[in-house]
């Protein structure tokens, strides 16, 4: 009797089990792609032959909120007041020109006839509202930005910034400006518009899973002309071995950040392409200027000519990089126009001895007893390349007589601001993420910025990064600039190595089509499939 | 009864009150600055009186009693802060990763099953011969392989080779086959090992032989009798395990871009996104005390000699 009653209860409790195991599978399943806008097939055109593509990106994004990410800019469904074209020169996009009254008034004029996703028209005061909600939802927009005043009038924004800010039209071309239609918000809500932005682009939202994917469709009343293709599905993924794998499946047509040890198995296949794209990114050694060794010139210029910039390029990239010669791009209209430093085992030599080194009986550089030993602080970041290339130093120095200890640690700026026990570390940022060097200028060089956490000061540059920020004329701009870079270079607070090159792995059924150095204009209404 | 529960649930108080003191704490000691997040500083350059400025007006100038004082005050009203990154309720942002997280959970617990139930019972009741040596085996492999390169061989063969499966991503069943057979996969051997000497012991008893004498099936003792006296250590691993799955697989879940609380708290991680992290912690720690309280509550149902109070002091 009682073995029958257990019996039956552990039926009970396995059936339920069982049925909690189902219902949360099936509940996860249905759940898991939440749709957030209208519904696909609500939204899909009636076309008889439906052109659609996969595209997979690096960065995963846990909300399309435009003014925190860039996601909706890079997916086609917003657009800014500027852009940057093929040559990384600002140009005109929802605003179709624009000029300054002084160096703290800006006006610009917002092209007519073009509407939001939501048939809201797009004026001054709807981008006024834009820039609103953009600055108090994002503080880094509103630190960027610097806006003290706004006035609407028609077609024509002024715009009234709190400090000469000669930069800011620079400012309006990054993704987080993006013109959003706040009407559209106010009716959806916030949390709904957060996963369904309105945009002016060329696709429309119509579902988001967080940190997964994200299904667009085509924006018929696209105002640059109509998209060519229907429907996008622009999926994230963080595993650079994962999305090669898709793109070798063709299971993506358009994949980011390939990993350059795979590259071979997709040259084999003729329906694949890979498009190598140099970067705005630098990796480049910082120098300790309250170092003992690296103090001194002498000693930095001969490490400067210690790295092996062209087989770091060759070996660790695959060729998919290119040596640099200061921290812009040399492809850039303010990029450093002399060659790179080659490695030059014999000037380094002589530096070394000029800087009062001897070689000792093992073959080390020392000094009043005292041998050349230099502690690099290496990290990994988001590139995998990057612990690889103080091996390559390393090397090259120990056959010249030098001593390097190759210290990991996770966070570099961190350790550095701490720490006085360090004398070299690799460093990598985006130099120039605007088409613009004046922001990486003043926050590497200018004690307290956010890249200088050694504090560096070049001599000379204070003069010329004034000038710079009171400049507003791109040309005379990038002059400057190239100034700026020949005043650091003398200097020689960094030994500027390589900038990679963005691997972008291209089914050949893809077509108007290429990827740029900014990583901005991902989704357009030109991009096509066979 | 009620004063069990009430207990229970001051454990229950106090453990996710020092689990959340913890948290807070190793958050405040790691390296990175939540400022820098806030302000995009990768993205451009971030001067000192903006960062001076935000650090006041999300209150990370205070003391740190004082900024965990809030923290706990909020919790208490059920409010969990908002994400640095992009302003969204903590709350909001799991529930909308929690969904994938449980049908990744259901799935893994599917395949362990179809795994480790049939081995193991090969493997008791073949002792010593192929099958056994077999499952031996496979809970070798499976112990030793990372999920990680299970998960890209997996992806390699099914995805890339047959092409028969997504090879990331979510939205339908299909997604769920992979990861679900990765995370299933490496928590097998586990459980193939205990449930095989469960049964092991469980076939010695008498009541088995008993059972065997009476002329019952073997198939039929080895299910009805041994494997269910052999659940009773199995359940207790299940326990956390199921905690642990909750919580989400940080590996399987990024490997896949499952839209998970793991992937979640990856990216919150790297990020030193204080809230979000500190959410997370708080929610795995209820779910892993929960599942622990109803394995707790499940022996009573499997072993009727296990009784509050009596048996067992739960």
């Amino acid at each position: 009797m009682s073995l029958g009653i257990r019996s039956q209860r552990s039926k009970i409790f396995f059936g339920f089990i069982l049925i909690l195991c189902a219902v949360t599978f099936l509940s996860g399943c249905s759940q898991a792609s939440r749709s957030s806008g209208s519904s696909s097939e609500e939204n899909t055109p009636a076309t008889s032959v439906s052109k659609d593509i996969t595209i997979i990106h690096s960065l995963p994004n846990d909300t399309l909120d435009p003014h925190n990410t860039w996601i909706t800019l890079r997916a086609g469904v917003t657009e800014t007041l500027l852009r940057l074209d093929e040559n990384m020169k600002i140009s005109p996009w929802l605003a179709s020109d624009w000029e300054t009254k002084d160096d703290r008034t800006w006006v610009f004029s917002i092209r007519e006839g073009i509407q939001f996703q939501d048939g809201t028209p797009l004026d001054a005061q709807a981008v006024k509202a834009s820039f609103e909600r953009g600055i108090a939802d994002s503080k880094a927009l509103a630190a960027a930005l610097k806006i003290a005043s706004m006035e609407a009038n028609g077609q024509q924004l002024q715009i009234t910034t709190t400090e000469p800010y000669p930069a800011f039209p620079t400012e309006l071309v990054h993704p987080t400006t993006s013109i959003i239609s706040v009407a559209a918000e106010n009716q959806m809500g916030k949390e709904a518009f957060n996963n369904a932005p309105v945009g002016t682009g060329p696709f429309k939202v119509t579902s988001f899973t967080p940190g997964s994917e994200i299904h667009l469709v085509r924006n018929d009343d696209y105002w640059d002309g109509k998209a060519k293709l229907n429907e996008v599905t622009f999926k994230f993924n963080a595993d650079a071995n994962v999305r090669t794998l898709a793109f070798q499946s063709k299971q993506a047509d358009i994949v980011f950040h390939l990993s350059p040890e795979m590259l071979t198995s997709i040259e084999a296949d003729n329906e694949l392409s890979v498009s190598s794209v140099t970067s705005l990114r630098t990796h480049y050694f910082t120098y300790n200027p309250a170092s003992s060794s690296v103090s001194d010139h002498r000693v930095r210029e001969a490490l400067d000519k210690l790295i092996d910039r062209d087989s770091i390029v060759q070996d660790i990239m695959l060729g998919h990089a290119s040596p640099a010669n200061g921290p812009f791009n040399a492809s850039l209209p303010f990029g450093n126009r002399e060659g790179y430093q080659k490695l030059d085992e014999a000037g380094a030599l002589r530096l070394l001895e000029s800087a009062g080194y001897t070689k000792g009986s093992d073959g080390k550089f020392q000094k009043d007893g005292k041998p050349l030993t230099l502690k690099l602080i290496a990290f990994t970041g988001v590139n995998p390349e990057l612990p690889l290339i103080p091996q390559v130093v390393q090397s090259e120095a120990a056959k010249a007589g030098i001593t390097i200890e190759i210290v990991s640690v996770e966070y570099p700026e961190v350790y550095i601001a701490d720490h006085t026990d360090w004398d070299m570390s690799t460093s990598s940022y985006l130099t120039s993420p605007r088409g613009d060097g004046g922001s990486f200028l003043n926050s590497a060089y200018v004690p307290g910025g956010s890249y200088n956490p050694a504090n560096i000061q070049v001599d000379g540059l204070e003069p010329i990064l004034k000038e710079l920020n009171e400049t507003g004329d791109t040309e005379k701009r990038n002059e400057i600039t190239q100034q700026a870079v020949t005043v650091i270079n003398k200097a020689l607070p960094h030994s500027y190595i390589i900038n990679p090159n963005i691997l972008v792995g291209i089914n050949q059924r893809v077509t108007d089509w290429k990827p740029g150095a900014e990583e901005f204009y991902i989704v357009t209404h030109t991009l096509d499939v066979k | 009864m009620v004063r069990q529960s009430f207990s229970r649930i001051i454990q229950l108080i106090l453990v996710l009150l020092m689990l959340s003191l913890a948290t807070f704490l190793l958050m405040k000691l790691a390296p990175g600055d939540p400022v820098l997040t806030i302000l995009k500083a990768n993205e451009g350059a971030v001067s000192q009186s903006d960062q001076d400025q935000v650090q006041e007006q999300l209150g990370l100038n205070l003391p740190l009693v004082q900024q965990y004082g809030l923290w706990l005050q909020g919790v208490i009203q059920l409010d969990l802060g908002k994400s640095f990154v992009n302003n969204r309720a903590v709350w909001d942002l799991m529930m909308d990763r929690l969904p994938a997280t449980v049908s990744l959970t259901s799935g893994a617990i599917v395949v362990l099953l179809l795994i480790s139930v049939p081995l193991a019972i090969l493997g008791a009741k073949y002792k010593g011969k192929w099958p056994d040596h077999l499952s031996r085996l496979f809970a070798l492999i499976g112990a030793s392989i990372p999920s990680f390169w299970l998960g890209l061989l997996l992806i390699y063969a099914f995805a890339f080779k047959l092409n028969w499966l997504p090879t990331m991503g979510s939205g339908n069943v299909r997604h769920l086959i992979l990861p679900s057979i990765t995370l299933g996969f490496v928590m097998a051997p586990e459980y193939i090992r205990l449930l095989r000497s469960g049964l092991l012991d469980a076939l010695s008893q008498e009541y088995v032989r008993a059972a065997r004498a009476r002329g019952i099936a073997e198939w039929r003792v080895i299910a009805r009798h041994a494997l269910r006296a052999a659940l009773l250590p199995v359940i207790t691993i299940f326990g956390m395990s199921l905690g642990a799955l909750l919580a989400g697989s940080v590996v399987t879940e990024t490997l896949f871009a499952w839209p998970g609380l793991g992937s979640m708290v990856m990216e919150a991680i790297t990020q030193r996104n204080y809230p979000v992290i500190q959410g997370y912690v708080l929610l795995t720690g209820v779910f892993i005390v929960t599942a622990n309280v109803l394995v707790d509550l499940s022996y009573s149902l499997l072993d009727p000699r296990i009784r509050s109070g009596r048996g067992r002091n739960v």
